[in-house]
């Protein structure tokens, strides 16, 4: 029939455009961190294939590549973890108990993720230079999990109000304690909400860029986004090659959870959207 | 219950020992920044304090531009960081630093090394580097405004001297200018600094002061004034009127646009900082050879002015390290290092000394010209909230040259908006 | 047995035990934060002086501020054109996606880095791709003929303008697509089945059964990206630095400027504007969001 033709054209044409348009930076990112000279599309240069950029970036102790993708790592992880954590332990008690506030800490915590980042940040470098954090992990990593909070709240939301109560009823009439339940009967359960929680958290906190760009002096704290958006090298003009090969090596970690885990990102964001 | 209870606990040993990953180690650290070329500069020296003091110094480098060297470093002054603790700062931003309490005044360690702040040209400098007689910075490199002038052509028309007074370059711009123009369409009396920026307010304050007028009066920022309105009105003159300038002054042309133009023989005057020079004379360039600098021209029975810009080094006074960083400071004002900058970066020294040494006289004949303007160059208003007056400043100047109001509501807007920014950080 | 009122008590205090941490923090880094700003913004806080309360002074201030309504078209300009691209963008690889083809988790994996990747490390590239003289659009604008001079992308006011549209498609349309995809993936497939029996266009059931039932996902989507977007600042600051002269400068890039040069007061008051547009927006997206209903 001619409408499944113009249809399967219009599908590959739409693909094409999706791969292309989603993939070109990120090609001409890996191609130009491989080249000896980045501008080599200009008539006087040419492509000369090398892995010196990498060797370079990471053998330069004062440019502190590794140490950012570590901090940025430990502050990712420890974010995303004690999110999922407090937002599982808030998520159970709104699903499974009665209390005043029921209906009122999802909504508020809503409305705390709008909150424009640059209307926080100001009081809380404030804050931070009172409480002696900045340059430090804490800085981060206590704003970080609030950031992730509202996301995570509605995604173990979702999760857990699917999960039927009988489960529950069964085990305290057993006698065993709230906490005991969450523990070893829904959180086993709820596990793939918790675990694309996690990635998501993870991702946002790696990202976060202008918390990261105040609270952060130098490379004791700082993380890979705002190091590589400062990058200037030591000597020379703008040294394309190693931003590109910092660039690839900084998204290494994001690549890989994405490569394994896109289903669980891809759920856990419809969920926590999608549910309005 | 209690399972809860020994998860809060290990919540909050998580807590503190994230605390603790930054050590305390003492660190003495450099922010500097600037373009690479200076970097690698800096970082030589650095190397060679490192050398002869045995202290461990590490330079970090800053981002380029002015602006962002100032925002990081007031990040960590408020911070009240241990790093940096030795730092550069633009002339304009001094008086900010030292009203903020964020710098270790030089008096007493002055005194115990008898340094000799007297070679630091203090009747300049005196309003920039001190607050209430009491000293808190050093210049490193100094910058003023110069006329540079083809020497070739003047003296092909018959001048024998560059013009002292503005109606002169005028007339001898209009003169060569029309000549010129029939081989090089490209070719402008004079260019100078007119793009929206800093040295826009720099340029202005040079015609200004060069006809008597004045931005500040009795500690406030004023702008208004007859001279003030001859001097801009000569400003937008020069491009509407003359026609000695082009209109691309006031949409682009700042140190590096400038220079490019009369660099590749497309001008006969050029105002710019003394770094044009070296630039001027290198290999390839169109006007090897063909250039004289002299002091900016001024107006009938009135002094040339130079607006004076400069990096200038001060100890933080957050900083863990401050004994080693007064030794740095005496050394990068060293007769020994400040030479040495000269001669490699072409940096104009903060130190008199080096301006009259006869050795270096001899080499470089041009340390006259550059010591008579920095002994009367002028300043830009020494406010801590100056930034945001120089916007206003720079805003209305090149909406004027722009032809877009005219000078005297360019001047009467300019006020009036200065004044709303003074009331908010008057006392 | 206990009684009713002692369980209740119980509950309530045991339900508080739980929510206690998510309470804490957030009191703590979100709200004391923005009460501390707006308290700020009633201040002259700079660093050389002593704070003083000047009430709406900043705001008064603000009113006349031509740099700050720059910022406030420049925001809004944006915003409209970049949401309304991704949702085009988005809706058409949505119903891409939401046909079944082989290999369709690649494409799914793809669709996942633009999003995934930090924004101010992908401005870098950005930044590269827009280079005037070997960047690869100049590199293709000439070579492909379609214009003779290189393109000033980030050094002219609308080529700067246009950058920064283009690069923030290209990060934020990933997550348009995901959410329309599930929104597509909730309309019943015998809505089509039936409407093709009754001989319709490919055109006509998009229209007609496509889109409206889709209506209620694009009203969210759309809501949300906006207030996304209004806060947009990394992208500004590491592809442009707000510039040609100030021409792309946000509302909260311009707050962060005073914020880093010491003037909390002023910088405070940009801040609470930007908060309270946001908060506008936000108001409408719970309203249309039905939330209410999922808590319960």
């Amino acid at each position: 029939m001619k409408e499944d033709k113009v249809k399967k054209i219009l599908l590959f044409l739409g693909a094409a455009f999706l791969i292309i348009f989603c993939l070109a930076p990120f090609v001409w990112m890996l191609v130009v961190s491989f080249s000896k000279h980045p501008d080599f599309l200009s008539a006087q240069s040419s492509f000369m294939l090398t892995v010196n950029n990498y060797i370079e970036i990471i053998t330069t102790p004062s440019l502190h590549l590794l140490r950012y993708l570590l901090n940025s790592i430990i502050v990712s992880l420890v974010s995303a973890f004690f999110a999922t954590f407090f937002a599982s332990l808030s998520a159970y008690a709104i699903t499974r108990m009665q209390f005043p506030g029921r209906i009122l800490i999802p909504l508020i915590l809503l409305a705390f993720s709008m909150f424009p980042q640059i209307s926080i940040v100001g009081y809380l470098f404030k804050l931070m230079t009172w409480l002696g954090w900045i340059n430090n992990y804490a800085a981060l990593i206590f704003p970080y999990i609030t950031l992730g909070l509202p996301l995570a709240l509605w995604i173990m939301l979702s999760y857990f109000s699917q999960l039927s109560t009988e489960l529950d009823n069964a085990a305290l009439v057993d006698g065993a304690t709230r906490f005991q339940i969450l523990q070893k009967i829904i959180i086993p359960i709820a596990l793939p909400g918790a675990f694309s929680t996690f990635v998501l958290i993870f991702i946002y906190s790696f990202n976060e860029f202008l918390f990261a760009l105040m609270l952060t002096i130098d490379y004791k704290a700082r993380t890979i986004p705002v190091g590589i958006a400062l990058f200037e090298g030591l000597h020379g003009q703008v040294p394309w090659g190693y931003i590109m090969a910092s660039a690839v090596i900084a998204i290494i970690p994001i690549i890989i959870l994405i490569a394994f885990f896109q289903r669980y990102i891809i759920q856990g964001l419809s969920e926590g959207a999608v549910k309005g | 219950m209690i399972k809860k209870f020994y998860l809060r606990i290990v919540f909050i040993l998580i807590i503190f020992s994230t605390l603790q990953c930054s050590s305390n180690k003492k660190e003495f650290t450099i922010w500097i920044g600037g373009a690479p070329q200076e970097l690698s500069f800096w970082q030589s020296v650095v190397n060679d304090f490192q050398k002869e003091s045995g202290y461990k110094v590490q330079l970090v480098r800053q981002p380029t531009y002015s602006d962002q060297r100032r925002q990081s470093l007031i990040i960590s002054l408020q911070a009240e960081q241990p790093n940096p603790d030795v730092f550069l700062m633009d002339i304009i931003w001094i008086n900010q630093f030292i009203k903020s309490g964020w710098l270790v005044p030089l008096d007493s360690l002055v005194k115990k090394n008898n340094f000799p702040t007297e070679l630091f040209f203090p009747k300049v400098l005196d309003p920039v580097d001190k607050l209430n007689g009491i000293l808190y910075t050093l210049p490193v490199s100094m910058d003023m405004g110069f006329l540079y002038y083809r020497k070739d052509l003047l003296s092909q028309f018959g001048y024998n001297s560059p013009p002292q007074i503005w109606n002169e370059l005028v007339e001898q711009s209009e003169k060569i200018q029309k000549a010129e123009r029939k081989g090089n369409s490209n070719f402008n009396g004079f260019v100078w600094q007119g793009a929206q920026y800093e040295g826009l307010t720099c340029t202005f304050l040079e015609f200004i002061k060069s006809n008597g007028g004045r931005l500040m009066k009795d500690g406030k920022v004023d702008v208004t004034g007859k001279k003030n309105l001859e001097a801009l009105t000569f400003m937008r003159d020069l491009i509407h009127k003359y026609h000695i300038s082009p209109p691309n002054i006031y949409t682009e042309m700042k140190e590096e646009e400038v220079r490019r133009a009369f660099q590749s023989g497309n001008a006969l005057f050029e105002r710019n900082w003394p770094y044009a020079w070296a630039l001027h004379q290198e290999k390839d360039s169109k006007v090897r050879g063909k250039v004289g600098i002299t002091k900016l021209p001024h107006f009938e029975g009135d002094s040339s002015a130079s607006a004076l810009g400069g990096w200038f080094i001060a100890i933080s006074k957050y900083s863990d390290v401050k004994g080693e960083a007064w030794e740095f400071v005496k050394y990068v004002t060293s007769f020994k290092i400040q030479k040495k900058m000269f001669e490699v970066m072409g940096y104009n020294p903060g130190r008199s000394d080096i301006y009259k040494d006869e050795d270096l006289l001899k080499k470089y004949p041009r340390l006259e010209v550059l010591y008579e303007v920095l002994k009367s160059a002028v300043l830009r208003p020494t406010i801590p909230y100056y930034p945001q007056v120089s916007d206003v400043i720079q805003r209305y100047v090149n909406d004027c040259l722009a032809g877009k109001i005219s000078p005297a509501d360019a001047l009467k807007g300019m006020q009036s908006e200065i004044n709303d920014i003074s009331k908010l950080y008057e006392k | 047995m206990k009684n009713r009122n002692e369980f209740k008590t119980a509950e309530t205090w045991q339900a508080y035990m739980f929510n206690a941490p998510l309470i804490i923090i957030a009191l703590l880094f979100v709200f004391l934060p923005v009460i501390g700003t707006l308290i700020t913004s009633f201040f002259r806080d700079v660093t050389f002086l002593p704070n003083k309360f000047i009430a709406f002074e900043n705001y008064k201030e603000l009113l006349s501020d031509g740099h700050f309504w720059q910022s406030v078209r420049f925001t809004l300009f944006f915003v409209f054109v970049s949401v309304t691209l991704e949702l085009v963008i988005g809706l058409i690889f949505a119903l891409t996606l939401n046909e079944s083809f082989p290999g369709r988790s690649i494409f799914r994996i793809a669709i996942l880095i633009p999003w995934a990747i930090p924004i101010a490390i992908s401005a870098r590239i950005w930044q590269l791709i827009y280079n005037y003289d070997f960047g690869l659009f100049n590199y293709i604008a000439i070579h492909l003929g379609i214009t003779d001079q290189p393109i000033s992308w980030l050094g002219s006011t609308i080529g700067a303008f246009f950058s920064i549209v283009i690069s923030d498609v290209w990060k934020s349309t990933p997550f348009m697509t995901i959410i329309l995809l599930a929104g597509l993936s909730t309309i019943p497939p015998d809505l089509y089945e039936q409407s093709l029996v009754d001989g319709t266009t490919m055109w006509q059931r998009f229209y007609k059964i496509t889109l409206p039932l889709l209506k209620p996902v694009l009203v969210v989507a759309l809501l949300f990206r906006t207030i996304d977007a209004i806060r947009i600042f990394d992208l500004i600051y590491v592809l442009t630095g707000g510039g040609p002269g100030g021409s792309t400068t946000s509302m909260s890039f311009y707050a962060y400027n005073f914020l880093v040069s010491g003037d909390y007061g002023y910088g405070s008051a940009v801040s609470v504007i930007v908060f309270i547009l946001a908060a506008l927006l936000a108001v409408l997206y719970i309203k249309f969001g039905q939330f209410k209903e999922v808590v319960s």
